[in-house]
């Protein structure tokens, strides 16, 4: 059966991608042999959804399913925008592209050029990029260089970026590469830093050690356990390790930022409160469409 | 590539010679172990940590390395928990390290919480004067710990007139901070003619 994911004409946060989807049905499952993306006039995909759409598409085609994503307003539209962030240099060439894929790629164009502009970037384990970090951290300073905390600021979404794509070269064991991107949003008032992979999913990886390392911990929900590989720093390496999540963690929450978790079936959203994340403010969704890997986005509003 | 032990240091070092109490002190700069100014990672740590473990395995003779983050922009907590934090750990009692020229307070954050990780002490010398990251002395030897960080070398017997406490009992403070990692010792000739142990600090 043919599968639409029909996106929202405004602006396409995480939230309404995944309003997207659960309307779709399931474009992983199994009866699914054609999946169209469609981008109306007047949609605006943020940074935080258009990785983990990536990451999705991505994974449909690597599943030999027919992927086709139809821009309503062509380049004039979303399409130019997502070309500019480098979406379509991530893109799998058997995707289709509708009305056409862009010619050129803007990112190769002005890689560089403006720094404030959000670019995704490739995470692959077997081509380490040292510059990295940098590149996707230059557009901090740039935009929020008349704030007094702009250089903690950018150490902090640096250790963030430094730490889930470590997590990612490290756990999630995937051919498919992963994707980060940070974006700061007009005027320097909201920054969102994203990073997403098509791997095994943090649970997948951390739960089958729960049982010799952290045996008290076994029967806890998805969420509990997600709150406490933040809170406390959980590894399934053992007690020792853990502590880059639970570092990233203490210096978004410095920032009061948002945290958002989607993982393959369900999804985990953390306010701080008092400081730190807690179970009970934590929003959960389960049994989601299915989305391979992790998919995590620190979200935050700066004043003045 | 290194500095030479007996060269003069111009970065932010602790207000120590290069012998505390006849132990060898020497200054490496990890920038110098690394592939770039940033250290981000667990396998890049690994592989900044078995270059540091050559170069002190070929250091018999030295007890304390005093870690310099000169040039070194940034570093994240994976790496500085596979890197100096680990080294410590596995050298606990028998080396000492320290980190200097650390002013970035966000690498210090970073440090601090992979030195707690692994509940491993790590002095830090800031313009001569130090602190410990990672794990803390306890209740019972923290002013133990504060007279030798003081004095660099002490004896039991000179805590021991100071702070009014037996030698037994001082002496046990003093063992425990050097199981833990806080203390370097060594073994000296007492004034009876026996053999006594000299707790360093490490920096």
């Amino acid at each position: 059966m043919e599968c639409t994911v029909a996106l929202p004409a405004c602006w396409v946060s995480a939230n309404a991608l995944e309003n997207a989807l659960l309307r779709s049905g399931n474009p992983h499952g199994a009866d699914v042999y054609s999946v169209t993306v469609g981008f109306p006039t007047g949609c605006k995909v943020m940074v935080d959804a258009a990785i983990r759409l990536l990451s999705l598409v991505n994974q449909l085609d690597h599943c030999t399913r027919r992927v086709r994503l139809s821009f309503e307003e062509g380049e004039a539209g979303t399409m130019g925008y997502l070309n500019r962030m480098g979406f379509f240099d991530n893109l799998s060439p058997s995707i289709e592209v509708s009305p056409k894929r862009p010619a050129v790629s803007r990112k190769k164009r002005y890689s560089g050029g403006n720094a404030t502009l959000v670019e995704i970037e490739r995470i692959n384990k077997d081509c380490r990029d040292e510059n990295l970090l940098t590149r996707l951290t230059g557009a901090l300073m740039d935009s929020c260089r008349n704030r007094e905390d702009a250089s903690e600021l950018k150490a902090a979404a640096w250790t963030i970026f430094a730490e889930l794509i470590d997590n990612v070269f490290s756990h999630s064991s995937t051919p498919l590469d992963g994707y980060a991107a940070l974006q700061v949003y007009p005027g320097g008032g909201q920054v969102r830093v994203a990073v997403s992979d098509s791997g095994l999913g943090i649970m997948q990886t951390l739960r089958p050690a729960l049982k010799s390392e952290f045996p008290k911990l076994v029967g806890i929900t998805d969420a509990e356990l997600l709150v406490e590989i933040f809170r406390q720093g959980l590894s399934r390496h053992g007690p020792d390790r853990g502590c880059g999540l639970k570092g990233s963690a203490a210096k978004a929450i410095r920032f009061k930022a948002g945290l958002d978790v989607r993982m393959p079936t369900n999804r985990v959203r953390l306010t701080p409160a008092r400081g730190e994340y807690q179970t009970s403010a934590a929003y959960c969704d389960d049994d989601l469409p299915l989305i391979w890997g992790t998919h995590i986005c620190f979200a935050t509003r700066l004043n003045g | 590539m290194f500095r030479d032990s007996t060269e003069r240091m111009t970065t932010e070092t602790p207000a120590t010679p290069n012998l505390i109490d006849g132990a060898a002190a020497e200054t490496i700069l990890l920038r110098d172990f690394m592939e770039s100014s940033q250290g981000w990672g667990r396998e890049q740590g690994r592989i900044v940590y078995g270059k540091l473990l050559t170069f002190i395995e070929s250091r018999p003779g030295t007890l304390i390395f005093r870690v310099s983050m000169k040039g070194v922009d940034r570093s994240d907590i994976s790496f500085a928990s596979e890197t100096v934090v680990e080294l410590a750990r596995r050298y606990r009692g028998s080396k000492g390290f320290a980190l200097i020229d650390l002013t970035d307070e966000d690498m210090l954050e970073n440090w601090e919480a992979a030195a707690a990780r692994k509940r491993q002490p790590l002095m830090v010398w800031r313009g001569g004067r130090a602190h410990v990251i990672g794990a803390q002395p306890s209740q019972g030897t923290i002013d133990a710990f504060q007279f030798a960080l003081t004095h660099g070398g002490v004896r039991a017997a000179q805590f021991a007139v100071a702070s009014g406490l037996s030698i037994a009992n001082v002496s046990s403070k003093f063992k425990q901070l050097w199981e833990q990692g806080f203390l370097l010792r060594r073994e000296a000739v007492a004034e009876s003619g026996g053999v006594e142990f000299v707790y360093l600090r490490i920096g």
